[in-house]
């Protein structure tokens, strides 16, 4: 007989919390990814994170995030007339943010990976109880 | 009110808010945020309550819009103005911020208080300086007639090498709280400014 796992609300909400504090930590890494194929409108970056990685974000956040990133070097915008009859601001990475994304992404993979091998009993006890 | 003119009053309201930017800063934020909202009505089951919805209260847009710009300002900027008003909008954040702007404030007032104390000595030379007695080590200013008569055990040593004494002090204390501030916000820098919502699909684990 499988084991009933009971979570109550306050875990659930202290999960989700957690959870959007991580997400929020990526944030810099996924935007700077989003853009690593080339030169994107702040609509299709947040399509971008959306379709590829999940992340879901309010709308009025992405552009302050872009804002900031561009102040600080790592991506640079340009105002294009558009075939859609109103011109985009599109954005692309400087080198000093490819720089940044593929140090991002370094470190990322290197702490998922480490963090994969701790938590893979988890994961497999998790495995078992539901199988019973 | 027309769909326009929701528009207009949303705009002109984040324009308001942006101040403190140059004015081709502001009129680019906001004319970005007009080509969403067109971009977004021109997609099928949009309206414009949803899409202002979406981007959340003009003045909060605004506000992501300086915290993170006036952050970014002040890891650069060696003026304790653009730095204590980076820690005060940061201080509005959290616990951390708040010690921040503790750190901020007593480092700059030392040093402010040092760098007075040096302009103060040639207009009351007899009243400022570095007093020792009994139980007694500090740099002030002392005014009214404590220090007359009967003569004080408290007394003043440093005559006017107090003047590059406090300069060097209070050069010191602005430069070391200036450079503390920048690391912890560049320590720190994810969470400084205010970000949004950020959601998760529902029923969906991204990472």
């Amino acid at each position: 007989m499988a084991k009933q796992v009971s979570i109550t609300a306050n875990e659930l909400e202290t999960t989700d919390r957690w959870e959007a504090q991580m997400r929020k930590g990526c944030l810099e890494m996924a935007v700077l990814a989003s853009l690593w194929r080339g030169r994107l409108y702040g609509l299709e970056i947040l399509r971008v994170l959306e379709r590829d990685s999940q992340l879901v974000l309010a709308e009025g956040t992405i552009y302050p995030i872009l804002n900031r990133l561009r102040a600080e070097g790592l991506v640079q915008s340009e105002w294009v007339e558009a075939e859609a009859g109103h011109p985009r601001k599109y954005y692309q990475l400087t080198s000093a943010g490819r720089e940044r994304a593929t140090l991002m992404a370094k470190t990322w993979t290197q702490f998922s990976a480490g963090l994969g091998c701790l938590i893979e009993p988890v994961l497999k006890r998790e495995e078992v109880e539901q199988s019973l | 009110m027309t769909s326009d003119a929701q528009i207009n009053d949303y705009l002109s309201r984040l324009r308001k808010s942006l101040s403190g930017m140059t004015i081709s800063e502001r009129e680019d934020i906001v004319e970005e945020i007009r080509m969403h909202v067109r971009e977004r009505l021109g997609e099928s089951q949009a309206n414009v309550e949803s899409i202002l919805a979406g981007l959340g209260p003009a003045d909060e847009l605004a506000e992501q819009y300086r915290t993170g710009l006036l952050v970014q300002r002040a890891q650069k900027s060696i003026s304790p103005l653009v730095i204590l008003r980076a820690a005060l909008r940061w201080a509005t954040t959290g616990v951390e911020g708040f010690l921040v702007f503790c750190v901020a404030l007593v480092g700059y007032v030392t040093g402010g208080s040092f760098l007075l104390l040096a302009l103060m000595k040639p207009f009351f030379p007899e009243n400022a300086g570095l007093w020792v007695g009994p139980g007694q080590f500090n740099f002030s200013l002392r005014m009214g007639a404590t220090m007359t008569n009967p003569p004080s055990p408290v007394h003043e040593v440093l005559g006017w090498w107090l003047i590059p004494v406090c300069l060097v002090l209070g050069s010191l204390s602005l430069a070391l709280t200036t450079k503390l501030l920048q690391f912890l916000m560049r320590r720190f820098r994810w969470k400084v400014p205010r970000i949004g919502a950020v959601h998760a699909r529902p029923a969906t684990m991204a990472f």
